[in-house]
């Protein structure tokens, strides 16, 4: 069964996350360049962290590839989860890019090298 | 001899992401390499959210300059800062180039994810994803922060 959780919606950017058997999905669009996005984005993925240890799930997938840009910032929320996700490991962190796009295909793969256990980086051609 | 666009205008957040737009676009026409481009404006919007944060004075100031005879594109921004931050400006330059750039963007990750507060990763992203050089002047109490990009000989 699928389930839709709550999205965020504010200030240009838009995560739509969904839930399919054993999987959580989240699709980002819009860019990521609010001056502090920690402010909405670090409880935001701690409630998602939390929803998908609570449902056991096997992967968590975020499609960043209608993102047009995500700050310095914003790259740091996603460091604090990867963080938080390699000292307490209960599921893969997915994170499917465009390689297109020049900030994702810069950005994306680094991000893994963090936690190669549990971050896959999917570079998708379009 | 080089081509340039310059700006300068009250450094208000909102208007960071207008000139990395603007700045995409004019570099994807004038250089026809789209991730240059990217690039480019990357550094102009890391560069210029600094600035908003740091900055001491009302104004902010974008001057990107193609530099025809070294076959450079220089990102410039300056502004006025105060000591306490142009020493740290002075610090993490000296961090960032003090080794292998992805091992100090990893490292500065990880440590920033273990501290509240602004991320620093700017200049680090600059110089690692964007492939950039870093310099930075100071000048009577006004900081210049230029990322120079080589560009493809023809």
């Amino acid at each position: 069964m699928n389930e839709t959780l709550t999205p965020l919606t504010a200030e240009g950017l838009s995560i739509v996350p969904a839930v399919h058997d054993t999987k959580l999905r989240l699709t980002m669009s819009g860019a990521v360049e609010m001056r502090d996005p920690g402010e909405m984005l670090n409880p935001f993925w701690a409630r998602i962290d939390e929803e998908a240890r609570k449902r056991n799930v096997q992967s968590v997938e975020v499609d960043l590839r209608d993102l047009n840009f995500m700050n310095s910032s914003g790259i740091l929320t996603l460091v604090r989860w990867i963080t938080k996700l390699k000292a307490s490991a209960a599921y893969r962190l997915v994170l499917r890019y465009d390689r297109n796009v020049t900030w994702q295909r810069s950005s994306i793969p680094t991000l893994a090298k963090l936690a190669p256990n549990v971050v896959v980086p999917l570079e998708i051609n379009g | 001899m080089s081509d340039y666009v310059e700006m300068r205008f009250g450094p208000r957040w909102t208007y960071i992401s207008c000139v990395r737009k603007f700045v995409a676009s004019f570099f994807m026409i004038g250089l026809a390499d789209k991730e240059r481009a990217e690039q480019i404006s990357m550094a102009a919007s890391e560069l210029l959210e600094n600035a908003v944060k740091y900055a001491s004075e009302e104004e902010g100031y974008l001057k990107i300059s193609i530099e025809k005879q070294q076959n450079e594109v220089d990102v410039c921004v300056k502004n006025k800062a105060e000591s306490q931050h142009i020493n740290t400006l002075r610090r993490e330059f000296a961090l960032i180039h003090a080794g292998q750039p992805e091992s100090v963007y990893l490292k500065k990750m990880e440590e920033a994810a273990m501290t509240e507060g602004q991320s620093r990763l700017g200049l680090i992203r600059i110089l690692f994803e964007a492939g950039a050089r870093l310099r930075l002047d100071v000048n009577d109490g006004e900081v210049s922060i230029h990322a120079i990009f080589p560009l493809e000989t023809a």
